[in-house]
């Protein structure tokens, strides 16, 4: 066909034996396995550059010792690693990595602890309440619009204003939930919270928790009702046929057909909560609550360098461990 | 639906590889003719400067903070008429309030080689870590002889020496910052105390047994109104002041002898375990939480201060001054200012100051003269110059830093807003007094609190130490830990950062 247009049109024959015809060509020769890898691979490349090489970059500097005059001291292997899960390294840490005894004290001083705590129970209420509101909005009733605006408004909140809010909330004599010594809120009456919650590890810890769940509450809720909204509505009018009751229908039809959504949601929120930085230092700081990127910045402000890059090194370890998991429980539910 | 999926499939028949390769390709152009576009012409740093635009015509950043910036236009006329080129331009460059958030940002910029901002304002706290980095100029080499011997012989000797390494200068202080006691000279007036008392508390340090029963009975004639309000929170003020001034008023130390403030790391005592630092501790608990074992307080009135001062930092402590109800309050001179103020403040005839009192007479402290006694944690702000500018700019701010160190430049910048001068004779000068209408009346504490001033400890492992400080002493204030324990975890992390950072 090409052969028999070329004599008719020179410069749509150079167009279709120059470089990038070659190119096309070799491109539709592809089968769809290699295309895809084709499409992938600018993105592979960029992910190359901008995460694997300081990940890679960030192993190497924590296999070099601190130095308080600036850049990085010598070679000492793994020695941070061992210092700082031995606790040989604490005195210079803000908050010890492991904790240093089972007490509930000391539980809450270890940065690896304060940010397990955080993000199994953040995620955990953010699923549920997040699927709550899934359902709802899933459902069809008058002003379904504004419900949906109302809910999403919280993770639209800047996180420096989010923590502003709650830092004043529960500061005393200024926040509605904190009075002043002679005049108690109900929360304080309770025993919940003390007269300087945000002085306090725990209380501050709870606070810093609520704060997460009422802004990402809504990204979890988005998700899932965009996996609820994949459910074929003719299997509920089969199953009311067929006599179930609700419940039967959100256990083998729902939950089912959802739950590799909200395995996806829950692992974006894990691995952003593993990561929980900003409403803790508006908050209450990291000096109340400690976490792992606390610990991170906290080190590398104070130029040291060494300890910072293996605790950075450890947490993103730790988050791939996580990651891990979940996708072997996404892989098992899509079997 | 059957049509939908036609459509579907068509559209897709319809964008081949062909199209796609095509796409991106004028995509990736766009976007690279668009980059080198931006990339033009644009300064490195991203700061604004007209010194590379005319020779005649040169504009420094000096990164400060937000109360330095509300008076450019006043420090730039201030610094014309005293010897700055009318065409030298300061810019001032806001900051955090908080004095370690600023720490951290112009690490990052230092650490980086950029070249802007030109000069820094640096915590007297925190300049000599950058001086052991090298990230800043040395000044013995780029200013005159002559200016750097003026500073070092008449500015106060301790704030030189947070900005001196190894014999050589780093930084030109800017302002000192010495804490007094504000309180309620109305609300203490009407709890019965005479005016000739209060003129006396002006200059004369009581001891905390006398400020303890005073704040109990003004309280009494208010109740309504807290006690004395002060900064206890875990945070980097409480280890560099706070508890510097409580301590050393009861004679204790973090290395004991004076001489050791500064090093050598290692070769030094840890002394924070010691009984006079305890003993701090548990009357800071007596006045928060009216803890009294043994009956040791008994002389001592209980129960003055808010249980928030353990969250408390300096904004957060002076706003219930300000808006009326605190009695007493513990800060810097710029809350002076503030609460002077009759329109956003107290008024000037409500408020009174007094120097910070004292445990223990600097002979009965082990490590008097210099520590004991009356104390006031020496505060303060360099200027420090960015190795990395260019030299026209380096220039530029060898005059300003010269123009710095001129009496009418350090008056006017306490007028404009109460920043004190870092030298001893201008401080004392009646040209002060004459001229600075809200610091004026305050001036005599000031004085007090200026000769008995205590530096902090900083060495390039103080920031570490700092930390530790914070986190025990703050402990022991909640009640989370009692004072022996505190200190002895103290005593241990201090003496552990000692030996591995030994130098």
């Amino acid at each position: 066909m090409a052969s028999e247009q070329a004599p008719r049109n020179e410069p749509r024959q150079q167009l279709n034996t120059g470089p990038l015809a070659q190119v096309t060509r070799w491109m539709e020769s592809l089968n769809e396995t290699q295309y895809a890898y084709l499409l992938l691979t600018p993105a592979l490349v960029l992910l190359t550059v901008i995460a694997l090489y300081p990940l890679l970059d960030t192993l190497r500097m924590s296999l070099f010792a601190n130095s308080l005059t600036g850049g990085l001291g010598d070679f000492t292997g793994i020695t941070n690693y061992i210092e700082i899960m031995t606790g040989q390294r604490t005195a210079s840490l803000p908050s010890p990595f492991l904790p240093e005894a089972i007490t509930v004290d000391a539980l809450f001083n270890s940065a690896l602890i304060v940010t397990l705590i955080f993000t199994v129970v953040s995620v955990f209420f953010e699923t549920i309440i997040g699927f709550g509101q899934a359902l709802v909005l899933n459902q069809d009733f008058a002003g379904r619009r504004w419900v949906r605006v109302a809910i999403i408004i919280p993770w639209a909140v800047p996180i420096v204003i989010q923590g502003m809010i709650f830092f004043l909330l529960f500061t005393p004599g200024i926040g509605l939930f904190i009075g002043a010594e002679n005049n108690p809120t109900l929360l304080q009456e309770w025993g919940i919270f003390g007269q300087t919650p945000l002085a306090n590890t725990t209380e501050s810890t709870l606070i810093v928790i609520i704060a997460d769940i009422w802004k990402t509450t809504a990204f979890m809720a988005l998700l899932i009702l965009a996996g609820l909204q994949s459910v074929d509505r003719n299997l509920y009018d089969v199953a009311r046929v067929a006599g179930a009751s609700k419940w039967q229908m959100f256990k083998r039809i729902t939950l089912p057909v959802v739950l590799p959504s909200v395995l996806v949601a829950m692992l974006f929120r894990t691995i952003q909560a593993m990561r929980v930085y900003g409403v803790i230092e508006v908050v209450a700081g990291c000096n109340t609550v400690p976490s792992l990127s606390c610990l991170v910045i906290t080190t590398f402000n104070q130029n040291l360098f060494g300890s910072s890059a293996a605790i950075a090194f450890m947490t993103a370890a730790i988050i791939g461990i996580m990651t891990g998991v979940y996708i072997i429980g996404y892989a098992r539910e899509e079997v | 639906m059957g049509s939908e999926t036609n459509n579907t499939r068509s559209s897709k028949r319809q964008f081949s590889r062909r199209q796609y390769l095509q796409t991106a390709i004028a995509s990736g152009v766009g976007v690279g003719l668009a980059g080198c576009a931006g990339g033009n012409g644009s300064d490195s740093s991203g700061g604004s400067t007209s010194g590379s635009a005319s020779e005649s015509e040169t504009t420094i950043q000096f990164a400060s903070d937000d109360t330095f910036k509300e008076q450019q236009s006043r420090i730039n006329e201030l610094l014309h008429e005293n010897g700055v080129s009318d065409s030298v331009t300061v810019e001032i460059l806001g900051g955090s309030f908080v004095s370690s958030g600023r720490k951290n940002k112009y690490g990052n910029i230092l650490s980086a080689s950029q070249q802007q901002p030109t000069m820094f304002m640096m915590d007297d706290g925190w300049t000599i870590p950058f001086i052991a980095r090298g990230e800043i100029a040395n000044l013995s080499n780029e200013l005159d002889d002559s200016l750097v011997s003026t500073i070092r012989d008449t500015y106060i000797d301790t704030m030189v020496s947070t900005a001196t390494r190894n014999g050589d200068l780093y930084g030109v202080p800017l302002f000192a910052d010495f804490p007094v006691i504000q309180y309620r000279k109305d609300k203490v007036l009407e709890a019965g105390f005479s005016e000739s008392e209060l003129e006396t508390w002006s200059t004369e340090s009581m001891s905390w047994q006398q400020f303890s029963n005073v704040v109990a009975d003004t309280m009494e004639a208010n109740p309504e109104m807290r006690g004395y309000n002060f900064q206890g929170a875990n945070y980097i003020g409480l280890s560099c002041c706070n508890f510097v001034e409580i301590m050393s008023a009861w004679g204790g130390s973090y290395f004991g002898d004076f001489e050791n403030l500064f090093g050598p790391i290692g070769d030094r005592p840890v002394t924070v375990n010691e009984e006079p630092v305890v003993q701090a501790i548990n009357m800071i608990r007596h006045f928060i939480h009216d803890e009294n074992p043994n009956g040791q307080w008994d002389d001592f009135a209980g129960g003055i201060s808010p249980e928030a001062v353990v969250q408390y930092k300096e904004e957060s402590s002076r706003k219930p001054f300000t808006n009326g109800e605190a009695l007493f309050h513990r800060n810097w001179p710029y809350a002076i200012n503030i609460n002077a103020d009759p329109e956003n403040g107290l008024g000037q005839e409500k408020l009174g100051t007094m120097p910070i009192p004292y445990g223990v007479t600097p002979e009965e402290s082990k490590y008097g003269p210099e520590i004991g006694g009356i104390p006031a944690a020496l505060g303060g702000w360099h200027v420090t110059l960015n190795p990395n500018a260019p030299d026209e700019k380096k220039a530029a701010a060898k005059e300003v830093m010269e123009a710095l160190t001129k009496k009418p430049v350090q008056i006017g910048l306490a007028d404009a807003g109460g920043w004190l001068p870092p030298v001893a004779d201008t401080l004392r000068s009646n040209e002060l007094k004459e001229k600075t209408s809200t610091v004026s009346p305050h001036l005599d504490s000031l004085a007090v609190a200026a000769e008995n001033a205590v530096p902090r400890p900083v060495t390039v492992v103080w920031p570490q130490q700092a930390q530790q400080v914070n986190s025990e002493v703050n402990a022991a204030f909640k009640q989370e830990k009692s004072a022996r324990e505190a200190m002895d975890s103290l005593q241990q992390s201090l003496t552990t950062l000692e030996e591995q950072n030994a130098q």
